[in-house]
């Protein structure tokens, strides 16, 4: 805006921005590096005039004459303050600033802008994380502690020096009698895989970039062949680049379908030359970002190699509906959807469902633990992690994942089938930075194992976004570290090699945290899933909710 | 020794097993009386053997029979020798200070851990966790642990020092006899071992070559060993030099964490062995996808300057209906080409002094940037006023076309004058003896000195011939004239005014019929004036009412009067009131009687309420709305042939007649050649884009026309100031000279440019912009 120009309703100054670019005129070097990066241009060369009135003696001296006006010009850095442009703190001007005289501060009030992003009654939508409107830090999974150390009661381990096997299992594990039964009468026993407790959870080639994808990817199948972890990364949906499908590296992916089926005849196409049979199938029914919403890849970042990859032609906008079109129950959906995926292997890869976290999560296990074909079940936090979804949806729209997993595995106790339908959690784990804690609690709270999305951008490709509404803006393709942009002169700022670097530098230091939390529960070759009594927190409701011990 | 010389001491007394203390309390008793010889008989009893330094530096000698207990000779002192008579439980030795134990059979768990001096000779297998958490005090020798046979799992971890040997004599498992993973952890020591192992910690501990001195002192202290053990008969069977290992722990220095490939390596040797090259997706793209850094030059900027010179309109220029390039004026004047700039505008208007310097409400000036911060806008009229010595153009010689231009007014005008610039034959035909329509016939001389247009008209008359119609056009003559022209253009104007039809419109006079009258010094008005109708027209003649001698005017209307202007200033000078909303009933000779009933009194009414051109003449394929003709955007009536411009076609001002005379103009030349007409589609330049910070805020006026030249922000036009040359960091910006109308232009070197726009954010005439660079995939 002109500095006396006309204001609509719309019009901010920089102070009702959520950010503020602050810039340090002496030390700034004119060098242009950080108009050069900023994502969304919200920063510019400004021409600014200086005003010095040179005064004289007063005495003697008369209007028009003696005392003088000198202007200046210097040229300097502008924050815009069209909405269209608002800077998302990213921060990528301090980034590349070589005299550290620019950055974006936080405003300190809460912003104006959240009242005008709806321009043409579109509400905001954008990428990353839910805001948490918490200030304190941590969620719940924070602050669940591991009251139980065993110095002396239980075998104590050293997790520096005992050796561990932390596995876990995902199918669906029969009881001993059935078991026996099913072999005696030569019948079909459910596949069940022995994986790494901390799975990569579901991002989309699409959603991610190439060189992002092709990092995770390969990071994990350095794990799994150079270091002898079996960790797994599920697809997203988005279909799968025909050369993974056809490697021996398939078996170290967990094949997503959701509700766009995209990709899946180049799947399908691949079948016959398929070296290894992929770890599972995973059917998405939710994510945890934003329940019960679907997605919609707009046409312009459908470029040719998405293209080829979700077998579309390039250029079109491809939705994935909330729902699956052809399900009409849960009890038809459901088992057939499971059917059909497991006999695209011969019913040699376990398929399970993953569901955003509901409170109608219980009626779904429940279905499940009748269908002796389910191999377990996902559920995804609120706090999961998207490319795209709409404000709302993320910010007030699911289920904490602690009490929700709670419940279902406490319902498989009652049930009896805990040992054989193993739950996954997702959804916020690591999201403040305390991966191994987060999963640990999810695992004693009865998870067989956890997925996590956005931890792993962060710590895999430095990705910027926070709990506070920082950068997401994942579904503009603009992504400054280049995770989620489709776009070379973005993405290739990132190199695969280094995310699968980091890959394994997170599983290693996850591994050797884990050990320290379940070693002094004596556990060095079962996960302690389910081991409640090891978990306490100083919060009366959630302990009583939670059905763990409250501590103060 | 004899077995006779021994103090001895049974673990046993009266068929009872002695707790350890009383066992230890005895053994230290028996040290303190002075017994260096002591036999023990144990029976589990835990800790025998340590801590006798009662006996100061006299040797002592324990031997034990039957089972100690755990932790025998623990805290052991260097003058105790321990035997053990047989096995040994957990623990031998257990934080021994420099005893020397020897154990006759197989040794359980924990042997030697924490021992920080001594010997412990095990002439057997030991289990688990022997020679753990060892530590080399340097102010002593250190520790060492001899094993005959093999050791159990989880040997050496945490080793901060001594020395073990493992024989591997008839060990226990023959495949190794190292247990497994030994060496977790070790930080210090060595461990001599002879026979087959299955790993060690290799972070931890390394493999060494068996040095001489090594040799030499394995080989010594061997036979010490075997002696003191009873085995030496084994001696010869173990020295064999090639038969025997050295583990050593690692220095801080030479830990390095498990080695593992290199990343690089297994992408290239693994993962694109597996995938092809390319990795996941070299099959479906070849792009390079390497990484690049931050800053990038080249195809890799996200974004390009471009130099857009003249893309748009200034926003003088786009407001001007005209369409003067007045930016371009200013620029010739700062280039010292003063005359230039007088005379361009003859290529846009044949009245360039009297409109722009008198008659024009200035649009150009309403539209200038610097009115966007309330700056005063650059002063056209100055340059308007100059214009009177512009020099009519050098003709073309005449293509043979011919166009008729019906009305002689400033849009007929207009229209012969470009078509005649061009090299067409334009006649003019009117009804008025002299050219000049409006401007001659009814504007008021106090506007505009009549020199003036005079001069204009002479200009134009030497340009453009006039046929004086001596009767009203009829629709014959007009076919006629189809078959003489090429075209036809109406530019009849707006002659026929409005009335309003109420009782008494008969004594109302018509504005312009009062203003024609007046210029001619023929006109009357009564003392009370009421105007009905208080546009620009209704000031005009509220002007010359004034002038005529009427005491009260008064310009009464529907609604808020639309004048402005110059106009409206002058009536309001010559004391004319205004009045709304006033509803006309009818016309009395009291005056003017309103709907409210008031009567206005009046001696003169004048009606100044629009007015209709007179198209009587017109045939019927020529379509009209509303009493004007109708035309489209290149103002060609529904007749290709015919043309309408003016007031006939939109009542306007004098500048939008001149404009659209300007515009058909082209549009006849266009379809004369062959081509599909254009206009003009350079849109207004936004404001944003121009940055007026480089001119002075507080200045209010201009002088002449050279201070105006200087402070034209030459919006959208580059005025060559080389600020982009200088403001960009990369110095990738050069000027270059080039055949164009510019004569240069401004170029980017695409391999030093990172895209920063610093050259759009400097730039004051707003020619550079930032845009999208072209997509890469």
């Amino acid at each position: 805006m002109v500095s006396n120009g006309s204001i609509t309703p719309s019009t901010l100054s920089v102070k009702d921005l959520p950010w503020q670019i602050h810039w340090d005129k002496d030390k700034c070097t004119l060098c242009g590096r950080c108009t050069a990066v900023c994502p969304v241009h919200a920063i510019e060369l400004g021409v600014h005039r200086k005003r010095i009135v040179n005064v004289l003696p007063l005495e003697g001296l008369h209007p028009g004459n003696g005392h003088s006006n000198v202007y200046q010009v210097y040229h300097g850095i502008r924050q815009k303050t069209d909405p269209a442009y608002a800077c998302v703190g990213c921060a990528s001007c301090s980034l590349v600033c070589p005299n550290d005289c620019i950055a974006p501060y936080r405003s300190d009030e809460i912003d104006k802008l959240r009242y005008h992003i709806n321009q043409g009654g579109q509400p905001r939508r954008r990428g990353g994380r839910r805001n948490a409107t918490d200030p304190s830090p941590g969620g719940i999974l924070d602050r669940i502690k591991f009251t139980r150390i065993s110095m002396l009661t239980d075998p104590a381990l050293d997790a520096g020096r005992h050796e561990f096997e932390l596995r876990t299992l995902l199918g669906r594990v029969l009881p001993p009698e059935e078991t026996l039964r099913v072999y005696r009468e030569q019948g079909w026993i459910p596949p069940v895989r022995e994986i790494y407790p901390l799975i990569i959870g579901s991002m989309s080639f699409g959603a991610l970039s190439p060189n992002m994808w092709e990092g995770l990817q390969m990071g994990v199948a350095y794990l799994n062949e150079e270091l002898g972890m079996p960790v797994r990364i599920a697809s997203g949906e988005g279909g799968c680049p025909p050369r993974l499908l056809r490697s021996r590296f398939l078996k170290y992916l967990i094949l997503q379908i959701a509700s766009g089926y995209f990709g899946w005849d180049e799947i399908i196409h691949a079948l016959p030359e398929m070296k290894e049979d992929p770890c599972a199938v995973e059917i998405k029914y939710g994510q945890g970002a934003k329940p019960g919403d679907g997605g919609l890849l707009m046409w312009y970042k459908v470029n040719k190699l998405i293209a080829a990859i979700r077998g579309v032609p390039p250029g079109v906008s491809l939705p994935s509906p909330p729902t699956h079109q052809t399900k009409y129950s849960i009890e038809e959906a459901v088992a057939k959807m499971i059917q059909s995926m497991y006999m695209a292997w011969g019913f040699r890869v376990p398929v399970y469902p993953k569901i955003s976290g509901t409170s109608t999560a219980l009626a779904v296990l429940n279905n499940l633990t009748r269908n002796p074909y389910a191999a377990g079940l996902a559920i995804d936090g609120e706090d999961g992690g998207t490319g795209a979804a709409y404000t709302v949806s993320m910010d007030h729209m699911g289920h904490p994942i602690a009490s929700n997993l709670r419940d279902c595995y406490l319902n498989l106790v009652k049930l009896g089938k805990q040992n054989e339908i193993p739950l996954f959690a997702g959804g916020g784990v690591g999201k403040y930075g305390n991966l191994a804690s987060n999963a640990a609690a999810l695992i004693m709270l009865g998870a067989s194992g956890v997925q996590t999305g956005k931890y792993m951008m962060q710590a895999a490709a430095g990705c910027l976004g926070s709990e506070a509404d920082r950068c997401n803006i994942c579904n503009i393709g603009l992504c400054p570290k280049g995770i989620t942009s489709q776009d070379p002169r973005l993405y290739r700022r990132l190199d695969p090699e280094k995310v699968a670097e980091r890959v394994v530098d997170v599983f290693l230091s996850f591994d050797t945290e884990l050990r320290k939390i379940v070693a002094p529960l004596g556990r060095s070759t079962s996960l302690p899933i389910g081991m409640s009594d090891a978990l306490a927190i100083n919060d009366h409701h959630a302990a009583e909710r939670l059905q763990i011990k409250f501590v103060v | 020794m004899e077995s006779d010389q021994f103090f001895r001491i049974s673990g046993m007394e009266n068929g009872h097993r002695i707790e350890s203390r009383i066992l230890e309390e005895r053994l230290q008793k028996a040290v303190e009386r002075g017994h260096r010889f002591l036999e023990v008989e144990a029976f589990g009893q835990h800790g025998i053997g340590g801590r006798l330094w009662k006996a100061g530096d006299e040797p002592v000698t324990v031997r034990i029979l039957g089972s100690p207990g755990q932790r025998v000779g623990s805290m052991g002192f260097p003058n105790t020798r321990i035997e053990i008579k047989g096995p040994a439980s957990d623990d031998v030795g257990w934080l021994n200070g420099g005893a020397e134990i020897v154990v006759q059979g197989n040794a359980a768990n924990g042997v030697a851990n924490a021992m920080a001096q001594g010997k412990i000779y095990v002439a057997g297998n030991i289990g688990a966790r022997g020679m753990t958490m060892t530590k080399h005090n340097p102010r002593f020798d250190p520790p060492e642990l001899w094993v005959l046979g093999s050791v159990g799992d989880y040997f050496a971890e945490f080793m901060a020092g001594g020395i073990a040997v493992v024989c591997g004599y008839e060990p226990q498992n023959p495949e190794n006899v190292l247990g497994h993973r030994p060496c977790v952890g070790m930080v210090g020591g060595k461990i001599f071992f002879r026979g087959p192992h299955k790993g060690y910690s290799h972070a931890d501990a390394k493999l060494v070559p068996l040095s001489d001195d090594h040799w030499h002192w394995l080989l010594g202290n061997l036979k010490e060993f075997l002696k003191a053990i009873g085995h030496g008969h084994l001696f010869q069977e173990m020295s064999h030099r090639e038969q025997w290992q050295l583990l050593e722990a690692r220095t801080p220095f030479e830990k390095t964490g498990r080695s593992r490939r290199s990343m690089q390596s297994f992408h290239r040797e693994v993962w694109e062995k597996e995938l092809g090259r390319g990795g996941l997706i070299g099959d479906l793209v070849d792009m390079d996808r390497s990484p690049i850094p931050v800053i990038t030059n080249g195809k890799l900027r996200r974004y390009v300057p471009v130099w857009e010179n003249r893309k748009y309109a200034a926003p003088c220029e786009a407001s001007c209906p005209t369409g003067i390039p007045v930016q371009e004026r200013w620029r010739l004047i700062r280039e010292g080409r003063f005359e230039e700039a007088i005379d361009l505008a003859l290529a846009y208007t044949p009245f360039p002094a009297s409109i722009c310097g008198y008659l024009c409400p200035n649009l150009c000036m309403q539209g200038c940037t610097r009115q966007t911060v309330k700056m005063p806008p650059i002063d056209v009229s100055l340059l308007g006023r100059e214009s009177i010595k512009a020099k009519a153009p050098e003709l073309p010689s005449p293509s043979g076309k011919r166009i008729a231009v019906i009305g002689g007014g400033p849009a007929g005008i207009s229209i012969a004058w470009q078509l005649r610039l061009k090299g067409h034959d334009a006649v003019i035909y009117d009804m008025r003896p002299n050219l000049g329509g409006k401007i001659s016939a009814l504007i008021p001389k106090t506007r505009i000195p009549e020199e003036v247009i005079g001069k204009e008209l002479e200009r134009i008359r030497e340009v453009v011939p006039h046929v004086h119609m001596q009767q009203r056009m009829t629709r014959q003559d007009l076919e006629q004239l189809k078959a003489d022209y090429d075209f036809i253009v109406i530019a009849v104007g707006a002659q026929k005014p409005r009335i309003l039809p109420v009782p008494g419109k008969e004594r109302l006079i018509p504005a312009l019929e009062f203003l024609r009258l007046s210029k001619m010094d023929q006109a009357t008005v009564g003392r009370r004036v009421v105007i009905i109708g208080a546009g620009n027209v209704g000031c005009d003649a509220a002007t010359e009412a004034h002038r005529l001698g009427a005491e009260e005017i008064l310009l009464i209307d529907i609604q808020e009067p639309l004048s402005f202007g110059k106009e409206r200033k002058e009536a309001e000078a010559a004391g004319a009131r205004f009045r709304f909303p006033c509803f006309t009933k009818s016309i009395t000779d009291e005056g003017v009687e309103l709907t409210t009933g008031e009567v206005i009194p009046a001696d003169t009414v004048i009606i100044s309420v629009g007015d209709m051109p007179d198209l009587d003449f017109l045939p019927e394929n020529i379509a009209t709305e509303r009493g004007f003709i109708k035309v489209n955007e290149h103002f060609q009536t529904s007749d290709p042939q015919v043309f309408a411009v003016g007031d006939a076609v939109k009542l306007g001002l004098l500048t939008d007649a001149i404009g659209a005379g300007r515009k058909a103009a082209a549009a006849i030349c266009d379809i004369l050649e062959g081509k599909r007409p254009k206009g003009d589609v350079r849109q207004r330049i936004p404001y944003s884009r121009i940055k007026l910070e480089y001119f002075d805020p507080r200045l209010m006026r201009f002088d002449d026309v050279n201070q105006c030249a200087t402070q034209c922000s030459s919006c959208g036009a580059c005025r060559d100031c080389g600020m982009c040359v200088a403001i960009c960091p990369q110095a990738a910006i050069s000027r270059k000279e080039v055949k164009n109308p510019t004569g240069f232009e401004m170029v980017v070197d695409p391999e030093r440019c990172i895209g920063c726009g610093f050259c759009a954010g400097t730039c004051p005439c707003g020619i550079w912009n930032l845009v999208e660079n072209d997509p890469l995939d």
